[in-house]
């Protein structure tokens, strides 16, 4: 402690600038971890807040995936002696047409009997300002909402409140306002309860509901329960917890959670060899000050724990302010995150505040400790093995020895050798990352040699450019392969990660959009909601078929999706005509035989399977499938699969009378129609609802319509993306500012003698612009090469564990040739500041230096 | 226990003290007396909110068989906004019975659950469970004694639900004017707190039934009230057995 504060704390003081800027790595790492994370659990915060607070006291909810059940089910579930109350449930998204923006949660209840397991508690503290509760269920247009909804779009009891239904826009009345409560506050006091025959009415139903609330009697487990209640209904059916509903939201947004580790703990990998480059700068400026102590009796062990020492409060400072920078980015981000993950998923979620959670905050702020700790390590260790007598001499402190070199290039090719037998090997996911991480240590470890090849190789160039200035640029770099090995490691990873990004997102929109032209081919599309992912509204049977025999149709395609539950994951399942399909469409087949898939599959003898659900679900052509259906297990063969990115967690493809057949619905989310020759889509459009607008209330969307929403959700979706792109070149920028910053500071003597020699101020400028840019070149060949690496990588992972896409290798040449003036560009403005330092400082002291 | 609608619906007319010290003797003479083949009559119900606000609905009632095997239709009449909306309610002499609700606005009906009837009925002071009869072997029943209640002298009896039976109610106590057996006055406690009270206000003979023409349910938590009068009230008429289905509640009869 003396120690740091004698001796450490007036090393930073003095390099007050280096010190933040070698914590600025940690801190950006952390922020990104923090702030990635942060928003995506206060998204899922608010999706279980929601469930939470909906479900009040239920402790048991029965469903049955997203297909929902036939009424009968309740009171089946309602006999059962282990039962004291359950209720039905509809839960629902609309769009009121009020002068608040936003959409209103509906929950739909059965009020004769939902208060044994949910307290409505109402403004006056009475029944009767539900103006009247028996008018509440005989009204089918009767609607209580909560206070802080009313307030918002002042609304008063028995005020009118429209909505958007399947009736198209309906009009209902305020008969009753709920006082805050934790009820209220689910979706972000958006929530409105209605009489559930009606919701059936409204939203298209039939005679199904969503789910059952249930709580079971006292002194039974509801665990127990559950396990029963499966038992009396079938596979077909979950009986789970309320909270449960949380972890299938956690699991399909798992996809984001990966991405947010990858891009922290890449930014984090990042700051660590800013870190590592500062250390290693420090312990060779303070040999002399290593000597002293050391000649006064430290021992190897009480220096390199004053090093450690140092990195850990410089990592704790630097992981503290990351955490509330990260916070801040959480702020920024939480809203619109929600909004991505509810297009993408269909989730009701409403994440307004952001939850930071302190187990967060605390694992990311070790996460920055440890960071550092790991960066400083080496440093440290050869800060201890300092010699007293060799550091009390002046000079040389720079080199590289020959044999420490060799060492890492004999480590650098073992491990390339390791990273070869791991991609023959690599089926088992520990070998494949290890493999990853190998390739990047052999990387790293081989910066120094290439980076000094490099930079030999440029010298003539530079020397060219700029005779006195390129030399002097060049040498530096050469005689100090250490000094700025770190920055140019730094660089490189930021630069590979830019370039697998690109890689990957360009190779995505190239085969999301070649899945479109094929898959996405009918002329226009009914859809019962703006929000195509949205599965609250349905169209029923009897509008698909009224649309089906109307004059210019060619062919219709009746689509009904719904999610289950395989696995323990919810996956989506897409059933259709396949027959119709099968004339329209073919999709990239993967593996089976094409012709005969479609066949059996129109036969509903099977199911045809995306590929990014056999890779996610570990499953091939000609297994068994099991689906657990309301009317029992459904097992059918995986007849092949094939390329379809419906939905990111894969989908399983059957024959609309086999799901009609199992899942007892016959409703519809999306009608496909092509139309005959001649027919325009306006011309469609207005048979459509000449035939059915003024009983249905639809969305029409062309071909052109569909593609751009879908590649509006890809690009949010990838937005992400450049968040990490961002982060990687803002990491490297630091880097580089570092090493100059360093560098200057290192070479004051040797600028200062330059000086009193009668160089020219711009001449030292010149230098340190030339040799910033140099490093930005450096750093930019080696990120290309590497790049080249994690793009085969990346591509990978992505197709093991984050969405299943097989995706295909193409360099991003444009990418990379973009990067040619954003890395040399920020190479040379990091390098200004430095340069005015070198060049303003007093030349006495400079020469007196060291 | 039935409460109102047991009453209600039996015309209680019980005769002088002749059944000791005995209480089950006294609900069964009761039941006894007043059981009658079928009943209808109009009712006006007005439920008052803990600021005294008011709210009035106007129901028929009708009623065929007797006690614990009975069916019964009451269906609202006015204001519009409920009018039609039926209740149809098949009693078991054994278990609870079957409700449902037909909401004419939806075209449909919908089954009260047994576990719903703890809760109110459309937000009166009565809930489901009240407009149920229970047979008389439901309850174990004690004299707790002898108390002046309006002016007239009552038995005062003591009603705890059997473990077969559910109930919201720990136990009722009742009292029951000695001189025509006519219960008068109600109070239901929920664990051992006194939630509810019922009292007959009206009292008086409807083709030589001793029926209750007007009471009042108090919810003592709430502090609000609700008051039924029964008029036209006409014992043993002819009704179908087909208007007690429901099939005849969707068609509105």
């Amino acid at each position: 402690m003396i120690l740091l504060r004698l001796i450490s704390w007036q090393y930073v003081r003095k390099h007050l600038l280096r010190s933040l800027l070698t914590i600025a790595g940690i801190v950006l790492g952390v922020a990104v971890f923090v702030g990635m994370h942060t928003a995506n659990q206060s998204v899922l915060t608010a999706f279980t807040n929601t469930v939470d607070r909906i479900a009040g006291a239920t402790q048991l909810q029965i469903t049955a995936g997203e297909a929902g059940f036939a009424e009968e089910i309740l009171e089946r579930v309602q006999a059962a002696p282990e039962v004291r109350v359950a209720v039905p449930v509809i839960e629902a998204v609309a769009t009121p047409e009020t002068r608040a923006k936003g959409n209103l949660l509906i929950l739909a209840v059965d009020m004769t009997g939902d208060r044994s397991l949910r307290e409505y508690a109402l403004e006056d503290g009475d029944d009767s300002f539900i103006e009247d509760p028996l008018v509440f269920l005989a009204q089918p247009d009767s609607i209580m909402i909560t206070r802080e909804f009313a307030a918002e779009n002042g609304l008063r009891a028995n005020d009118a409140l429209t909505l958007r239904s399947m009736d198209g826009p309906k009009r209902f009345v305020v008969r009753g306002i709920m006082k805050s409560s934790g009820l209220t506050s689910a979706f972000g006091g958006n929530l409105a309860i209605m009489d559930v025959y009606a919701a059936q009415k409204v939203f298209g139903r039939g005679r199904r509901f969503d789910r059952i609330d249930l709580a079971v009697q006292e002194g039974l487990r509801p665990e127990e329960v559950g396990k029963r209640l499966e038992q009396m209904l079938g596979a077909g059916y979950q009986v789970e917890s309320p909270s449960s509903r949380g972890k299938q939201f956690e699991s399909l947004s798992s996809v984001y959670g990966m991405l947010a580790n990858i891009t922290s703990l890449f930014a984090l990998f990042i700051g660590m060899f800013i870190i590592y480059n500062s250390f290693a700068i420090a312990v060779t400026q303070r040999r002399s000050e290593i000597g002293i102590l050391r000649a006064l009796g430290a021992t190897r062990g009480q220096i390199q724990v004053l090093f450690l020492a140092e990195s850990a409060v410089g990592g704790l400072i630097g992981a503290g302010l990351g955490a509330g920078l990260g916070v801040l980015i959480a702020r920024g981000m939480a809203g619109s995150l929600g909004n991505l993950l509810g297009e993408i998923y269909g989730v009701a979620q409403k994440a307004e505040e952001v939850s930071s959670d302190p187990r967060l905050l605390a694992g990311a702020v070790a996460l920055g400790l440890v960071t550092s700790l790991v960066a400083a390590w080496i440093p440290a260790r050869n800060a201890a093995r300092v010699d007293p007598v060799q550091a009390l001499q002046k000079g040389k402190f720079q080199l590289l020895t020959a044999g420490e070199n060799r060492t890492r290039r004999v480590l650098a090719f073992v491990f390339l050798a390791l990273v070869a037998l791991s991609l023959v090997y690599g089926e088992g996911r520990l070998i494949f990352y290890g493999g990853y991480f190998l390739s990047i240590f052999a990387g790293v470890l081989l910066v120094p040699t290439l980076g000094l090849w490099l930079a030999r190789g440029l010298r003539p160039l530079l020397k060219a450019i700029r005779p006195v200035e390129g030399a002097l640029a060049a040498d530096s770099l050469i005689q100090s392969p250490r000094r700025t090995s770190g920055a140019v490691a730094a660089l490189a990873l930021s630069v590979s990660l830019i370039v697998a990004l690109g890689g990957m997102t360009q190779a995505a929109y190239a085969s999301i959009e070649e899945w479109l032209r094929i898959a996405l081919n009918p002329d226009m599309y009914l859809s019962p909601s703006q929000n195509l992912t949205d599965r609250s509204f349905r169209f029923p049977a009897a509008f698909a078929e009224e649309v089906v025999k109307l004059p210019g149709v060619r062919r219709t395609q009746l689509v009904r999706t719904v999610r289950v539950p395989v696995d323990g994951e919810p996956v989506m399942v897409v059933s259709l005509e396949v027959a119709s399909i099968r004339k329209e469409v073919r999709l990239p087949v993967v593996s089976g035989d094409g012709d005969r898939m479609y066949g059996e599959a129109a036969a509903g003898r099977g199911v045809i399977v995306s590929d990014n659900f056999a890779l996610q679900h570990r499953r091939k052509a000609g297994e068994m499938l099991r689906l657990n259906t309301p009317e029992g297990p459904l097992e059918l063969p995986i007849l092949g699969t094939v390329v379809d990115y419906s939905d990111q967690k894969g989908s399983i493809l059957l024959d609309r009378t086999v799901y009609q057949k199992y899942w007892k619905d016959d409703s519809v989310n999306v009608v496909r129609m092509y139309l005959e020759e001649g027919v325009t889509v306006a011309q469609m459009r207005d048979r459509v609802a000449a035939q059915v607008g003024d009983r249905y209330k639809y969305f029409v969307f062309t071909n052109e319509d569909l593609r751009s929403y879908i590649l509006k959700i890809t690009d949010q979706w990838f937005g992400l993306t450049y968040i990490q792109i961002a982060v990687a070149v803002l990491v490297s920028i630091l880097g580089i500012v570092n090493t100059l910053t360093v560098s200057i500071t290192d070479r004051r003597r040797e600028l200062g003698v330059l000086q009193a020699v009668g160089g020219l101020r711009m001449q030292i400028r010149g230098t340190i612009w030339l040799e910033a840019v140099t490093i930005g070149a450096i750093g930019l060949v080696l990120g290309w090469v590497f790049g080249a690496v994690a793009l085969y990588y990346a591509l990978e992972t992505s197709a093991r564990d984050l969405s299943g896409m097989r995706l295909e290798y193409t360099y991003p040449f444009r990418m990379a040739l973009v990067l040619i003036p954003v890395i040399l560009g920020s190479s040379f403005l990091s390098a200004l500041g430095p340069a005015e330092t070198a060049v303003r400082g007093s030349l006495v002291e400079a020469l007196e230096y060291e | 226990m039935s409460k109102w609608v047991w009453l209600l619906a039996a015309g209680v007319l019980w005769g002088p003290d002749a059944f000791g010290q005995d209480a089950r003797q006294i609900v069964e003479e009761s039941q006894r007396r007043h059981r009658s083949q079928s009943q209808q009559y109009e009712g006006v119900l007005e439920v008052y909110d803990a600021k005294g606000g008011k709210n009035e609905k106007r129901w028929q009632y009708a009623r065929t068989g007797s006690y614990g095997q009975s069916k019964s239709v009451l269906r609202f009449v006015a204001p519009p906004l409920v009018k039609g909306v039926a209740l149809l309610v098949h009693n078991h002499p054994d278990r609870a019975s079957d409700q449902w609700m037909w909401t004419p606005e939806l075209n449909r009906d919908r089954r009260i659950a047994l576990q719903d009837r703890s809760t109110r009925f459309f937000g009166t002071d009565f809930s489901f469970e009240d407009l149920e009869e229970r047979d008389v072997e439901q309850s174990d029943y004690r004299l707790l004694g002898e108390q002046v209640v309006g002016g007239q002298a009552c038995y005062q009896v003591e009603a705890v639900p059997r473990k077969t039976r559910v109930s919201q109610y720990a136990r009722t106590v009742i009292w029951v004017r000695k001189d025509i057996l006519l219960p008068v006055q109600f109070e239901m406690y929920v664990k051992t707190e006194l939630v509810k009270r019922m009292v007959h206000r009206r009292v008086e003979q409807v083709q030589g039934v001793w029926s209750t023409l007007e009471l009042e349910m108090q919810d003592l938590k709430k502090k609000t009230r609700t008051v039924l009068k029964t008029e036209k009230l006409k014992y043993n008429v002819t009704l179908p057995e087909e208007r007690f289905t429901l099939q005849a509640l969707r068609r509105g009869e």
